[in-house]
Order: structure tokens, then C-alpha cells, then sequence
């Protein structure tokens, strides 16, 4: 203290005790109700900002908590109505993008489905594609093997199954979209497939673990 | 302005400190020695952003595990001890009474550092969990929950045993971060980690433990430090303390709703954001009745102060950024870009490290009866850590907002990214390595300081005593 011109760095010195700081707090926070007059108000423009912040909030919370309903996920959308039927699905639409998932069917048989010559089989006007449902889908499920005879042109090399097993795991539904797709896409104007369709197959063959063969699938009507 | 009555001149230095020396110390030392170590992988963290070959070959320190290693070490050993201590510290003083249990508190703090170190072996040999200021793996978290309580327990003590009747702010602060950190560990280790919610409701409880982290724990011990000291060296009583609870109660209730702010565009119902923003903009009060209390800090004189005044300064703007940056039109630029991690940076180095160097720079000399070993070191620190944060804030900033236009241009390739980055992360490594040598020379002059505790006689222990010089020159 006799130096107070410039204080040591080192250590901070204290205007105030621990006591006098508590007690000095004390009566602000009046404990004793307001009759002596000892609280101050929120002064009126704090009040207004106050205020203006809630009422913003309130707003904000209003336009865009989507009723909140745990369906919305887009903060302008509306809760879908009670009983409203789901929205169809165009198998084509779905099927579309199911083929383009990379390492899927794009992979090989490329976005204009003409295949790679020598390598992978076309699927525009093959009779594979656009003939039987039944091998058709048998092919998708459990995959294929071994040589065969694609529109007049040799093949031979393998596809892996996206059914039960397979990387992909596709359900019924996907697996129907992805066919319809193929089948009605490119000039291909076959019939599409149902689920339903794709279930039976699948719960006729649920022993098979192992790929088709040409062969075998030729059997089938 | 209303000066509070200085009429005795009390000794500064009493029992409280002395006897709360060793196991204080312990804590703040052992909180310096994780922020250096939590430097060096910041420093390691941050040349992996700009050459991600750096030590890819050490399994340990590959680019995530080292990012994980840095958090956790800054977070849970550097805050959480420093933060420890000082509470426990202005507790005990505000209670009038020496404290109590503080074997407790040593047997705590050495559990504590042993489960973080634990947990960094853990993290470093792939125990990591993926969520943000939770990646300890989960098997050393019920002993960081049992370690807490241990360290807590003086300070929970020293309240309910106070003196006086009545709560100061620091005391509220302090209470309800010593509180309320077991409740949220617990209680996001339970749904994250034990019993894991599933599908959407996980991201959720991760945001909510991010900012909960921030809004019950980090920023409620920072406050104590801040309420209590500014008095202390200003000698005036807060302008606004009428309101000061109103600051608190919202800083509590609003806080943790923020949470949402990590998922705008995320598969969440849309309320959750939104409710984010909602809790933001009532989390404005807390910040603006705050600068009103508190802006004394900007004149007030001395150490502790200056650090003190940074970190009040980096709070409020980091309160601000928050809001704004939970709005969905920014956050579309700004999320998952380096924007991010400038934020924290500003609010975990920038405003609650530094509020904590302040009280550390106060509370030292208290506790070893002793001024700082240098006062060069002090001045050295100063100007480094303030250069370090304010360029790595800087850097990142930059470099998140180039990338993040960059990443909504699909014609904009990874590398030429990468390239308009470097630059700037560059800075970032320089600003954590100058942030490196700061926090060196404050664990350097700690260490000196606390070592010769007792020994030396330098200090007149009228230093200490309550200044009465001021007294009438403030009005």
C-alpha cells in the first residue's frame, strides 16, 4: 500500500472483503418485501426488449414448429391428415432409382442398359427382360451363373443375387419396382411385376442358396 | 454508482486460503498440466488438417483419434479441474468458513486425473464414442461420476454451511454447475452409451449434451469466477443485481433447448430446431442483463481483470454467434465446416478458459500467501494467449466459410478445397503453437509459484490485506 502508484502485476489486490461484498449484495436483492420503496422496476425499455424477444420467439415457434407433429421434418410442411390414404408409389419412379444405386444394376449393365458387349448381357429387347416373369425375378433374388444366351449373343459371367443373402437384401416391393422399371424402360414394353408375384417366387425357393443357371431357369415356363 | 462500505481492513489472506492450499493447488495444477498436454494435441490436430499424412502411420494419433484426445483432454482435464477448483475456492470463501471434506476433494481429484488419463489410453487404442464432448469411452465414466462427487463434496459442504443466509451469484454458479454436471453426465451416458436410444432420438440426446455441456456446467463456473472476482478487485456492488437471477433461472431453463441447433436439416421433426432458435432468442436476456451487470470488468484494473475482461467479451460474442448460427438459412453454410469448431474455440478457449486463467491469475497468490513467482511471465502469457486465440479463431473462420460455399457448389472438387484451405489452417497450426508456448510459461510460473509457497518471505502480508485506498474514490 505504500506503493499505489502502479500495482504489482503479480498479484491482484482486493477493493473488498468477502463479508463486506456479501453484505453489500444483500439488501438489493430485498429480502423484505417492497414497501420501503428499496427495488428498482425493470426499466421500461428493458421491459420492451424483453418482451419483444418472447414475442419473437412465440411468433417463430408459431409459423414454424409443424404443429409439432413428429411426421414434419420440413419446418414449412403441414401434419399429413388423418385417415389420408398413402400416396402411391409409381413402381417406375422407385424402380429408377433403385437401378441407379451405385453397385447395383447400373454397375454392369450401364444407364442405357445395353450392358457391356462381351461382358455383361443388354437388357433392351432381351428376351430374358421382357419374356418370363418367373425367371425373371428368380434371376434378381438368387443371382445368376455360368453361360447363357442373351439376344443372340454368348455370355458368360456371373450376378450376384439382391434377395435373401445378397448384399443388397432388397425387399419384395423393391425388388417388383426395379423389374417393372427394366421391363417398361428403354423400349422394353413388358408387363410389370407385382409384389405379390415376387413374394410367391420367394417363398417357393426359400431353400435356394446358390445362383441359377441358364439351364436350369430354361426349365421354367 | 453505489461503492460498497470499505470501513475495515480485514487481512485478504485467512484460514479459508491456508487451509484450502494443497488440495486447491492440486486441482488447478493438475488442470494446468492437462492443458498443455491437450495443447500438444491440439498442435498434432492441427497439422493433420493441412498435411493428413502427419503420424497417419501411428495407429494412436491418427487425425480422429488425435481431434477426440484434444477435446477430451482440454475439456474434462483442463475446465473440469481448473473449474473445480476455483469454484470450490469461492465457495468456501463466500461461506465465511474454512472448508470441509477436503480430503474428499484430493482423493477426487487424483481419481478424476486417473480416469481422464485412463480414458485417453482408451480413446487413443480405439474405445472412442462418436459423440462430441462425450468420446471417453464409456467404462471410466461412472468413475468420473464418483471422482465428481468426491471433489464436489467441499464445495457442497462450504454452501450449505455458509455463513450468511443469503446466496451472492457466484454461489448460485457455482451450486448449480457442482449440481447439475453428475445429473447430465449421467443421464447422457445412460441414453448414449448403456442403453442407447435408438434412431433419431440419438442425435437429439447427443445435441442436447453438447450444448447442455456448455449452458449448465462450463458457463455457470466461468460466471462464478467472473461475479465474484469483478467485485472483489472493482470494490463496487453489480448495477444490476436485482436481475442477476433473472440472468441465471433463463441461462438455465432456455440453455439446454439450444440443443436442437446441431440438427437443423437433420431427420428431426422440425419443432426441434425450431425450438432451438426459440431458446436462443430467450437465452438473449441472460446475455444482455449479463452485460449490464457485468460491464464493469471493462474498466476494472489488474491481472485477473484483463483476463477476466477478455473472456466476458468472447462470452457475449459467442452467445450471439451461437444464436445466430442456429438459425436454418446460416446454418446451411456453416455446419459441419470449420465454422464450427472456431465457434468453440471462442467459447471454450476465448471465453471460459480465459474467465479461468483470470481467476486462476487472482486466486494463486490467495492460496500460496505469495505474489506470482514473474510478473514477465504474466505479461508474456497475456499477449501470447490472446494472439493464439484470436488467430485460431480467425483461421478457422476463414477457412469454414471458404469451405462451406465451397461444399454447396457441386462443381467444386475435394482437393481444390483442400488448397483454398491451406492457407489458413496453416495460421491455425502457428496460433496453437503459440497458444502451446503461452500455456508453458503459465504452467512454468505456476509451477514456481506453488512450489516455493511458504518458503519465501517476499510478500509482505499486507499485500494481502484489503485495500482501504479506494474507498470514496469510487462513486
Amino acid at each position: 500500500m505504500s506503493t499505489p502508484s502502479q500495482p504489482d502485476p503479480r498479484a491482484d489486490q482486493a477493493s473488498v472483503s468477502d463479508e463486506k461484498l456479501l453484505a453489500a449484495h444483500e439488501p438489493i436483492l430485498g429480502q423484505q418485501p417492497d414497501e420501503k420503496g428499496k427495488y428498482r422496476l425493470l426499466p421500461l425499455a428493458l421491459l420492451f426488449i424483453f418482451s419483444g424477444m418472447i414475442f419473437f420467439g412465440g411468433t417463430y415457434l408459431g409459423r414454424f414448429s409443424g404443429w409439432f407433429d413428429a411426421r414434419v421434418f420440413n419446418e414449412y410442411g403441414t401434419p399429413p391428415k388423418a385417415g389420408a390414404a398413402a400416396v402411391p408409389v409409381d413402381p417406375v419412379v422407385a424402380g429408377k432409382k433403385l437401378y441407379a444405386i451405385p453397385g447395383a444394376c447400373i454397375t454392369c449393365h450401364q444407364p442405357n442398359g445395353a450392358g457391356l458387349p462381351g461382358a455383361f448381357p443388354t437388357l433392351v429387347k432381351s428376351e430374358w427382360v421382357t419374356g418370363s416373369d418367373e425367371r425373371l425375378v428368380r434371376i434378381v433374388l438368387h443371382g445368376l451363373t455360368g453361360p447363357i444366351k442373351v439376344a443372340g449373343v454368348d455370355f458368360n459371367s456371373a450376378m450376384p443375387g439382391f434377395g435373401p443373402g445378397g448384399g443388397f437384401n432388397w425387399s419384395d416391393d423393391k425388388i417388383a419396382a426395379v423389374l417393372t422399371y427394366i421391363r417398361q424402360e428403354w423400349g422394353n414394353q413388358s408387363g410389370a411385376i407385382s409384389t405379390d408375384r415376387v413374394a410367391a417366387i420367394r417363398t417357393k425357393e426359400a431353400a435356394r442358396k446358390t445362383p441359377w443357371t441358364a439351364a436350369e431357369l430354361e426349365k421354367l415356363p | 454508482m453505489p461503492t460498497v462500505p470499505t470501513n475495515a481492513v480485514p487481512a485478504e489472506v485467512t484460514a479459508i486460503d491456508t487451509q484450502a492450499r494443497g488440495p486447491l493447488l492440486l486441482l488447478l495444477g493438475s488442470g494446468l498440466l492437462w492443458l498443455v498436454v491437450g495443447g500438444v494435441l491440439a498442435l498434432i490436430a492441427a497439422i493433420q488438417l493441412h498435411s493428413p499424412q502427419f503420424l497417419a502411420d501411428c495407429a494412436y494419433l491418427t487425425p480422429g483419434r488425435a481431434q477426440a484426445l484434444r477435446e477430451t483432454a482440454f475439456v474434462y482435464g483442463w475446465l473440469a479441474n481448473a473449474g473445480l477448483g476455483l469454484a470450490l475456492w469461492i465457495l468456501g470463501r463466500l461461506g465465511g468458513e474454512p472448508l470441509r471434506g477436503l480430503n474428499w476433494a484430493v482423493a477426487g481429484t487424483l481419481f478424476w486425473n486417473l480416469g481422464i488419463a485412463a480414458g485417453l489410453v482408451g480413446i487413443a487404442t480405439g474405445d472412442m464414442t462418436s459423440f462430441t464432448l462425450l468420446q471417453l469411452p464409456r467404462y471410466v465414466l461412472p468413475l468420473l461420476v464418483f471422482a465428481y462427487a468426491c471433489i464436489a463434496l467441499p464445495g457442497v459442504l462450504a454452501w450449505s454451511g455458509r455463513r450468511a443466509d443469503m446466496m451472492y451469484a457466484s454461489q448460485w454458479y457455482a451450486v448449480a454447475a457442482l449440481f447439475l454436471f453428475p445429473w447430465l453426465l449421467m443421464a447422457s451416458q445412460a441414453v448414449l452409451l448403456w442403453w442407447p436410444v435408438r434412431g433419431v432420438v440419438q442425435p437429439i440426446a447427443a445435441g442436447w449434451h453438447v450444448q447442455s455441456m456448455w449452458t449448465l456446467w462450463l458457463a455457470p463456473l466461468a460466471l462464478a469466477v467472473l461475479h465474484y472476482v469483478l467485485p472483489k478487485v472493482s470494490g463496487r456492488t453489480l448495477p444490476a443485481y436485482e436481475w442477476a437471477s433473472l440472468s441465471f433461472w433463463t441461462l438455465l431453463f432456455a440453455g439446454a433447448w439450444t440443443g436442437g441447433r446441431h440438427l437443423v436439416g437433420g431427420p428431426v421433426p422440425a419443432w426441434i430446431p425450431t425450438m432451438a432458435v426459440v431458446a436462443g432468442s430467450l437465452l438473449l436476456f441472460h446475455y444482455l442483463v449479463l452485460v449490464i451487470n457485468c460491464r464493469g470488468i471493462m474498466g476494472a484494473e489488474g491481472t485477473g481483470a484483463g483476463f477476466l475482461r477478455f473472456g466476458f467479451v468472447a462470452y457475449v460474442l459467442f452467445g450471439g454467434l451461437d444464436f445466430l448460427a442456429s438459425f436454418r438459412s446460416l446454418a446451411e453454410g456453416s455446419q459441419f465446416t470449420l465454422v464450427e469448431p472456431a465457434l468453440r474455440e471462442i467459447g471454450l478457449y476465448g471465453a471460459i478458459s480465459m474467465m479461468f486463467f483470470g481467476g486462476i491469475y487472482y486466486a494463486v497468490p490467495r492460496l500460496t500467501n505469495r505474489v506470482w513467482a514473474s510478473g514477465a511471465m504474466i505479461g508474456g502469457h497475456r499477449v501470447l494467449v490472446i494472439a493464439g486465440i484470436v488467430g485460431a479463431v480467425l483461421a478457422l473462420a476463414i477457412a469454414g466459410n471458404s469451405q462451406g460455399s465451397a461444399l454447396l457448389d457441386p462443381k467444386v472438387s475435394f482437393a481444390e478445397m483442400a488448397n483454398q484451405m491451406r492457407v489458413s489452417l496453416l495460421a491455425h497450426t502457428a496460433a496453437q503453437a503459440v497458444l502451446l508456448a503461452a500455456n508453458l510459461l503459465l504452467l512454468v510460473n505456476f509451477l514456481r509459484s506453488a512450489c516455493c509457497c511458504g518458503t519465501s518471505t517476499e510478500a509482505p502480508p499486507a499485500l494481502f490485506a484489503v485495500e482501504s485506498a479506494k474507498e470514496g474514490s469510487a462513486s
